[in-house]
C-alpha cells in the first residue's frame, strides 16, 4: 500500500515537470511543424543560466525562473528570426531541413556551454536542497516540491495565456488547421515567432528547474529530449491536458517499474526510447487517437 | 448465351473514416474491354472509390474482385502487380528524375516486372504512344501540366496493367486537348485495357465511355449507358448548379 | 564525364593501395581513418542519401561488428573470419528494428532512430559479457598494420563500388523513386518497406564490416567509443555536407571530416570545437546548400558555364 502511495506521488510531481519540458518541444511543433532537436540544448542552457544566478548573484533558483522564462523567451524569438525563419518552409509536413538544421544548432549550444562554464559537472546546492517533506505518507524531496509548484504555475500560465489572449488563440487555431488560420488573417510569421519564443521559454524553465534536481553536464538534455518526444507522440500536442496525460503515463511507468521490479536506474532511459518507440509504431496518433477509436470502434 | 465473368467487381462496398461514410453499398461491374465512366458532383466520393480498388485505402467493408479474385484490403503495390493501376487527379511525378526515369518505374516494378533491355523498349515504346517521345531525357520537373498528364498515364501504362484508372485526366485542357485525350483513350482501349474513368466534363466522358457510374454522396444514383444515364431525374438534379455538368 | 571519373577513382584506388610502398606509417594512419570515414559515409548514403531515410543510430551497426569480432577472436576464432558473421548480425538487427520503425515517416522514423541507438548504447554498458563499460581487448595476436591498412582500403574501394553499382541499378531507382514521393511509387507497384529494410540491411552489415576492421586495429573497444552517439552523428553529417544522395559527397564529405578531425586535434585550442564546427556545419549546410559542398560545385560550376557560353 505504501508502495502504491509512493509511486503515485513521485509520478505526479514528475508528470509535472516532464509536461513542463514536453510543452516546450509541442507548441513549436503544433504551430510550425518543426521538430526541435535544439530543446536538449536549450534545457541545458536552462540549467546553466540558472546555476550562474545561482552562484553569481545568490539568487534562489527557483526565483530566478523569473528571470529565464523572459529571457529565454527572447532568446527564442531572436534565434527564430536569425536562423530558423531562413528555412526553405515545407508547409505541412516536418522537414528533414529543419530537424539537421535545429540539431546544427544543438551541437553549437553545446560547444558554447562547454566554453563558459567547462565540462566539469555542476550542481545546485541550497539550503533546502537536502530536506524532505511528508506528502501523503511518502518523502518527497523540499526541491521536487517546489519544481511541482514552479510546472503547475507555468501550466496555469499557459494555459490561460492560451485561453485568453490572442496570440494564444492564434496558435490554437494554427495548430489545429494552418490553412484556416493563414486565411483567417492571422500572420504566420509573427505567431511563429512567438511560438518559438514560448517553446524555448519552456525549455529554459525546465531546465532551470532540472538543475535543482539532478547534476548536469552540457551534455545534459539528451534523455529528457527523448522523454518529451515520448510525451508528445503519447499524449499529442493539441492540448495541455494531452500533453499532460503523456507525462502521466510516462512517469508512471518508471516509477512504477523502479519500484516493482529490479531493473538499475541506467535502464530507465531504454524504457522511455522503448516507450517511444512502441508509441510511433502501435499508435502514430497517441493517446488522444487511440481514444479517439476506441469511441468509433464502440459507437 | 453465358456472360463473361466482368474483369472488375465491387459488392456492398463501404468507406467510412470516423464520422464521415464516403462510400455506401457500391455495387458495380466492368466488363473487359469497356471504358467505365465514374461521374458525380464534387465530394461525392470518386477519388475514393479508386483508391479503395488500388488499395491505397482499405475498404471498411464490402468486396473487390479483380479477374473474381479478391483484392479489397491488399495493399497498393499488390494491386498494382496484379494488373490495376490509377492515375491521380494531381499529378504527381518524380520531379527530380527524367521521363524515362519515371516510366521505367512502372516498368519495373509493375505487373509486367520488365528489366534491362527489355524493360527500356517497353518504356520508349510507351513513349511514343503518349507523345513523349521527344522529351524522354528531360527532368519531369520542367515539364508543362498537359505532359505531365501524359507522363501520369505512360507511367501507369508502364505496369502493363488488365485495367488502368483514369482519375480526372481531363481536368484543365481545353477542348482541343480533350479531344486528343478522348482518342488516346480509345486507343489505350483498342490496345487490349479496360478503362475506368472519373471525369468531371460530363458530356466529354459521355462521348467516350460505353457505360457509366454516378455517385452522389458516397451512394450509386444510377448506372448504364450514358444516354439513359444523364437523363435520369436525380442525376439532373445531382448537377442542378454544377458549372462543370453544364459546360 | 563517367569514363573520366572512373579513371580518377580507378588511378586512385591503385595509388591509396600501393601507398605502404612509399609513405610513412603516420600518413598510412591518417589514409586508414580516411577509408574508414568513406565506408561509413557512403553505407549510410544507401539508405539515408538514396531512399532518403535518415537514420541517427547507424552507431550500433558499426558495435555489432566490432564486438561480434571481438568476442569471437577471444573464443579463438580468426579476427577475419568473424567479419561475415558481425555483418550477418548487423543485417538481422538492421531488420528487427526496421520492421516496426520502417512504417513512420521522414522525422520520426529519425527520432525512432536515436532512440534504438541510445538503447542499443545503454544495454552494452550494463550486460556483463560484452564488458560492460570498460570495454573489451582483443586477444594478443599478430598484428600486422599492413594488412589491416590494406583491408579497410580494399573495402572502401568495393563499397563506393556497390553504391555505384546500386544507383544505377533497378534497386537504385525504387530508393530514389521513395525518396521522391512514397506513395506515388507504391502506386507504381514499388513495395516500399522491401527496398527500405534491403538498403538498410546491406548498409548496416557494410558498416558492420567497418566495425570488424576497427577492432582488429586498434585492439580495445568500449560502448563509448563504438556506441557513440556523436558517432552516429559524424557518420550522418559526413554525406549531408559533401553531397547527400550521390557517390561522390560522401567520399568529400569523409574527406572534408578526416581533414579537420586531424586538424583540430593538432591544435589545442581547437580541440574542444569540434562540436561547434559540426553543428556549424549542418546550419550553413542545411540553410544555404542542402545538397552539399557537391551541390554547390554544381551550382557554381553550371552558372560559369552558362556565362561562357552567353559571352561566346
Amino acid at each position: 500500500m505504501h508502495d502504491i502511495a509512493g509511486v503515485l506521488v513521485n509520478s505526479v510531481i514528475s508528470a509535472a515537470l516532464y509536461a513542463t519540458m514536453a510543452y516546450g518541444l509541442a507548441v513549436i511543433y503544433g504551430v510550425m511543424r518543426i521538430i526541435n532537436l535544439a530543446h536538449a540544448g536549450l534545457m541545458m542552457l536552462g540549467a546553466y543560466a540558472t546555476f550562474s544566478l545561482f552562484t553569481r548573484f545568490g539568487l534562489d533558483p527557483f526565483l530566478s525562473l523569473l528571470v529565464v522564462g523572459p529571457l529565454f523567451f527572447l532568446f527564442g524569438v531572436v534565434l527564430y528570426r536569425l536562423v530558423v525563419s531562413r528555412l526553405p518552409r515545407s508547409g505541412a509536413t516536418p522537414s528533414m531541413e529543419s530537424l539537421l538544421l535545429l540539431f546544427g544548432v544543438w551541437l553549437v549550444l553545446q560547444n558554447l556551454a562547454y566554453f563558459i562554464w567547462t565540462g566539469d559537472t555542476q550542481s545546485i546546492l541550497t539550503a533546502y536542497t537536502m530536506k524532505s517533506v511528508a506528502v501523503l505518507g511518502v518523502r518527497v524531496g523540499v526541491p521536487s516540491l517546489f519544481v511541482f509548484a514552479g510546472s503547475v504555475l507555468s501550466l496555469v500560465f499557459l494555459n490561460v495565456v492560451l485561453k485568453a489572449t490572442y496570440l494564444g488563440k492564434a496558435i490554437r487555431a494554427v495548430t489545429q488547421n494552418r490553412d484556416a488560420a493563414l486565411l483567417a488573417g492571422v500572420d504566420a510569421d509573427s505567431i511563429s515567432a512567438v511560438a518559438f519564443g514560448l517553446g524555448t521559454a519552456f525549455a529554459g524553465v525546465a531546465g532551470g528547474m532540472l538543475s535543482t534536481l539532478y547534476a548536469f553536464t552540457p551534455d545534459f538534455g539528451r534523455s529528457f529530449l527523448l522523454k518529451a518526444f515520448c510525451i508528445i507522440v503519447l499524449g499529442g500536442m493539441e492540448s495541455v491536458t494531452g500533453v499532460a496525460a503523456g507525462a502521466l503515463v510516462l512517469a508512471f511507468l518508471e516509477n512504477g517499474l523502479s519500484a516493482w521490479t529490479t531493473l538499475p536506474t541506467s535502464f530507465q532511459d531504454a524504457v522511455s526510447f522503448t516507450l517511444l518507440f512502441v508509441t510511433l509504431v502501435a499508435f502514430p496518433q497517441g493517446l488522444p487517437g487511440l481514444f479517439a477509436r476506441l469511441r468509433t470502434a464502440f459507437r | 448465351m453465358q456472360m463473361p465473368e466482368p474483369i472488375l467487381r465491387t459488392k456492398g462496398l463501404k468507406k467510412r473514416f470516423g464520422g464521415l461514410l464516403a462510400l455506401s453499398d457500391v455495387n458495380f461491374s466492368v466488363a473487359e474491354g469497356e471504358i467505365y465512366g465514374v461521374i458525380g458532383p464534387n465530394g461525392a466520393g470518386k477519388t475514393t472509390l479508386f483508391s479503395c480498388l488500388v488499395g491505397s485505402l482499405s475498404p471498411t467493408s464490402g468486396s473487390i474482385l479483380f479477374r473474381g479474385r479478391e483484392i479489397a484490403g491488399l495493399p497498393n503495390y499488390a494491386v498494382v502487380k496484379r494488373g490495376l493501376v490509377r492515375t491521380h487527379q494531381i499529378v504527381r511525378p518524380f520531379r527530380d528524375m527524367t521521363v524515362e526515369a519515371n516510366v521505367s518505374i512502372g516498368a519495373h516494378f509493375g505487373a509486367g516486372k520488365r528489366r534491362g533491355a527489355d524493360a527500356r523498349r517497353r518504356v520508349s515504346d510507351i513513349l511514343e504512344r503518349t507523345g513523349l517521345g521527344a522529351r524522354s531525357r528531360s527532368l519531369a520537373m520542367t515539364l508543362p501540366i498537359g505532359d505531365l498528364k501524359r507522363l501520369e498515364i505512360a507511367r501507369a501504362l508502364a505496369t502493363e496493367p488488365a485495367v488502368l484508372c483514369l482519375d480526372e485526366v481531363m481536368g484543365g485542357l481545353n477542348p482541343s486537348e480533350i479531344v486528343a485525350a478522348m482518342s488516346l483513350i480509345r486507343a489505350i482501349r483498342d490496345s487490349g485495357l479496360t478503362v475506368l474513368m472519373i471525369e468531371h466534363h460530363v458530356h466529354a466522358v459521355a462521348g467516350v465511355t460505353d457505360r457509366m457510374l454516378v455517385l452522389n454522396f458516397g451512394e450509386m444514383i444510377a448506372e448504364g449507358v450514358p444516354r439513359d444515364v444523364l437523363r435520369h431525374p436525380e442525376v439532373v438534379a445531382a448537377y442542378l448548379g454544377d458549372d462543370a455538368g453544364a459546360a | 564525364m563517367r569514363r573520366l571519373s572512373l579513371a580518377a577513382g580507378a588511378s586512385l584506388a591503385v595509388f591509396t593501395l600501393a601507398a605502404p610502398l612509399f609513405l610513412e606509417r603516420g600518413t598510412l594512419n591518417d589514409v586508414w581513418s580516411l577509408a574508414f570515414a568513406v565506408i561509413l559515409a557512403s553505407a549510410w548514403n544507401i539508405l539515408g542519401g538514396f531512399a532518403g531515410q535518415v537514420s541517427l543510430g547507424y552507431s550500433a551497426f558499426l558495435g555489432i561488428g566490432a564486438y561480434t569480432t571481438v568476442l569471437l577472436s577471444l573464443k579463438g576464432m580468426d579476427p577475419f573470419l568473424s567479419l561475415p558473421i558481425g555483418a550477418l548480425l548487423a543485417a538481422l538487427f538492421s531488420l528487427v528494428i526496421g520492421l516496426p520503425a520502417f512504417r513512420l515517416r521522414g522525422p520520426y522514423f529519425t527520432i525512432a532512430t536515436i532512440g534504438v541507438g541510445e538503447a542499443v548504447r545503454v544495454c552494452a554498458s550494463s550486460v556483463s559479457f560484452t564488458g560492460g563499460s570498460s570495454g573489451l581487448r582483443m586477444p594478443a595476436g599478430s598484428f600486422d598494420f599492413t594488412r589491416n591498412y590494406e583491408a579497410m582500403v580494399v573495402l572502401a574501394i568495393l563499397t563506393v563500388a556497390v553504391a555505384a553499382l546500386v544507383k544505377r541499378s533497378a534497386f537504385g531507382q525504387a530508393l530514389a523513386a521513395i525518396k521522391q514521393d512514397i506513395d506515388a511509387a507504391e502506386a507504381l507497384g514499388v513495395n516500399s518497406t522491401r527496398f527500405k529494410l534491403g538498403a538498410h540491411a546491406l548498409s548496416a552489415a557494410v558498416v558492420a564490416l567497418a566495425g570488424s576492421l576497427y577492432a582488429i586495429n586498434f585492439q580495445y573497444i568500449a560502448p563509448g567509443s563504438v556506441f557513440d552517439f556523436r558517432l552516429s552523428l559524424s557518420i550522418v553529417l559526413m554525406p549531408i555536407v559533401g553531397g547527400v544522395g550521390t557517390i561522390a559527397g560522401p567520399v568529400l564529405g569523409a574527406l572534408v571530416f578526416s581533414t579537420l578531425q586531424v586538424k583540430l586535434l593538432s591544435i589545442p585550442a581547437l580541440r574542444d570545437s569540434y562540436l561547434f564546427i559540426y553543428g556549424a556545419l549542418l546550419i550553413v549546410v542545411m540553410l544555404f546548400e542542402p545538397k552539399g559542398i557537391l551541390g554547390l560545385l554544381r551550382r557554381v560550376f553550371t552558372r560559369r558555364l552558362r556565362r561562357f557560353y552567353a559571352d561566346a
